[in-house]
């Protein structure tokens, strides 16, 4: 078996997912058949953030992986013209 | 075994389908068959939830329909970064052998050093 924090980001993933993915469907897909007087959607965002917020988040991830790769490249073009 | 026969089926009903599309005698590749799915999914959300086909769908079916393909993907996210997390956690550790092989590693360097190898 893994050994000590393998396991404990490894878990710490699994929960994090399963918690995404329950509010999530909770929010799509059960809540528009729950009376809209019930106290539940209290706890829920208006559903129009239910598209809008993870957008946001996809657009943020490319950005990081465009800004990483942007990084690396800069860093070897920097180590090639030093050898030269 | 029925697995098996469902998934031959549809393997035989997709090819049917691309060969009369395509137009080709050459069987489909896996990216133009998962294009042709986005592709036929997308159009049947597009129509369903602009009402083109005239179907009354009652609103709370409205409701749940057009967030779909968000909703989707970020299922599939939580997917994967389920299935990462988990095979991190249950990854079968070898720690005799993770020994071992740093051991022969310092006994190659020691030799190839030996040898006149600058490291």
């Amino acid at each position: 078996m893994a050994t000590g924090t393998d396991q404990v980001v490894g878990l710490g993933l699994v929960a994090i997912s399963l918690i995404i993915f329950i509010y999530y469907t909770a929010w799509v897909i059960l809540l528009p058949f729950i009376d809209s007087q019930h106290v539940i959607h209290k706890y829920f965002l208006p559903r129009a953030y239910a598209v809008t917020i993870p957008l946001a988040v996809g657009l943020l991830l490319l950005l990081f992986v465009g800004l990483f790769i942007t990084y690396v490249m800069l860093k070897n073009q920097r180590v090639t013209k030093k050898a030269q | 075994k029925c697995a098996g026969s469902g998934r031959r089926l549809s393997r035989l009903c997709l090819s049917f389908l691309s060969s009369l599309l395509s137009l080709s005698v050459v069987a489909m590749t896996k990216l133009a068959q998962w294009l042709w799915g986005l592709a036929i999914l997308g159009s049947t959300w597009a129509a369903l939830t602009m009402g083109a086909l005239g179907l009354e769908l009652p609103s709370s079916c409205q409701e749940v329909l057009w967030p779909l393909p968000a909703y989707l993907l970020v299922s599939a996210g939580c997917y994967a970064l389920g299935t990462v997390g988990y095979r991190v956690a249950t990854f079968h550790d070898c720690e005799d052998a993770a020994r071992e092989l740093q051991n022969q590693i310092q006994e190659a360097r020691a030799d190839l050093a030996r040898k006149g190898l600058r490291f």
